[in-house]
């Protein structure tokens, strides 16, 4: 089961957003830098990544339940 | 092994915060007119959620020191000389793009669609047939182009109403199907609260759509100009 987007509180969707822009914004350095994320729970691309953790937040309220 | 893992780069700063994620040391690597912020990491380089949130704190703190330029999140670097070359080797580019933002916050505005496609209709239980996933993808195609229409015009309307300079924005109309619309602004440390206030009055004005005006964050949205302009 997911949760519409709509039905978050603004706080949730605010945190996806950041988290959205941490992973896929800010500059990326070339050379001798790689970029790995391996590890982090949330990682996908775009928006998917608001999808997922959406999926994760149902899963968590539906455990509590 | 020991890496770095990086979170912005500074004009040369006297001093600085000290303490990186996970109360590791955080290193001040110069080079040129230059600094790189890094956290030292001894063992295995894997990374959580709150280690994500940790990086943009840290990012804040530096960013209220002054110009700001962030890094995204994950970028390793074997050791300081590699950050130090990685610096060099781009040493005008992002000087430019540090000076560019300057102090400027990033405020974030997400339009979502209150009439969006079920979530639960995003996946397949059973594998269509290659025709009739086709026409679906066609159906689903045409009403992605009526709402991208929409949210263009949402997009336009939003602009002309919060009077952002056109090189301020950038913008992502449809970038999912519960999405109408995802949009930062640039504006200045002292003028991003006033401006996210108008933002949320303004979005709050829009039908058929919920609103949420996120930040002031560092510039984490316009530092994809490296790419395109030179930082201009």
């Amino acid at each position: 089961m997911s949760v519409p987007l709509a039905a978050l509180p603004d706080e949730e969707l605010s945190v996806l957003d950041l988290a959205d822009r941490l992973l896929n914004r800010g500059v990326v350095i070339t050379g001798e830098a790689t970029i790995s994320v391996a590890g982090v729970d949330l990682v996908y691309l775009g928006l998917n990544l608001i999808l997922t953790a959406v999926e994760t937040i149902a899963q968590r309220e539906a455990r509590a339940k | 092994m020991t890496r770095l893992l990086a979170h912005a780069i500074t004009r040369r700063a006297t001093g600085g915060p000290s303490t990186g994620l996970r109360g590791r040391p955080l290193e001040q690597i110069a080079a040129g007119e230059l600094d790189l912020w890094a956290t030292r990491w001894d063992g295995e380089p894997t990374l959580s959620r709150d280690d994500a949130f940790a990086h943009h704190d840290l990012i804040a703190v530096l960013c209220d020191a002054g110009p700001c330029l962030p890094v995204r999140f994950g970028t390793w670097l074997n050791d300081e000389a590699s950050a130090r070359r990685s610096l060099e080797a781009e040493q005008d580019r992002f000087a430019a793009a540090v000076d560019r933002l300057g102090d400027r916050r990033e405020v974030a505005i997400t339009l979502l669609w209150l009439d969006a496609p079920s979530p639960e209709g995003r996946g397949h239980a059973v594998a269509p047939s290659g025709r009739a996933f086709l026409e679906r993808q066609r159906a689903l195609n045409a009403v992605t182009d009526e709402r991208r229409s929409v949210a263009e015009a949402l997009f336009e309307g939003l602009r002309r109403d919060l009077a952002v300079d056109q090189a301020d924005v950038r913008h992502e109309s449809c970038p999912s199907a519960e999405v109408a619309l995802s949009m930062s602004l640039l504006a200045r440390r002292d003028a991003a609260d006033a401006l996210k206030a108008r933002a949320t009055v303004a979005v709050g004005a829009i039908e058929g759509v919920r609103g949420v005006v996120s930040g002031p964050w560092p510039p984490y949205s316009f530092t994809a100009d490296l790419e395109t302009d030179g930082g201009g």
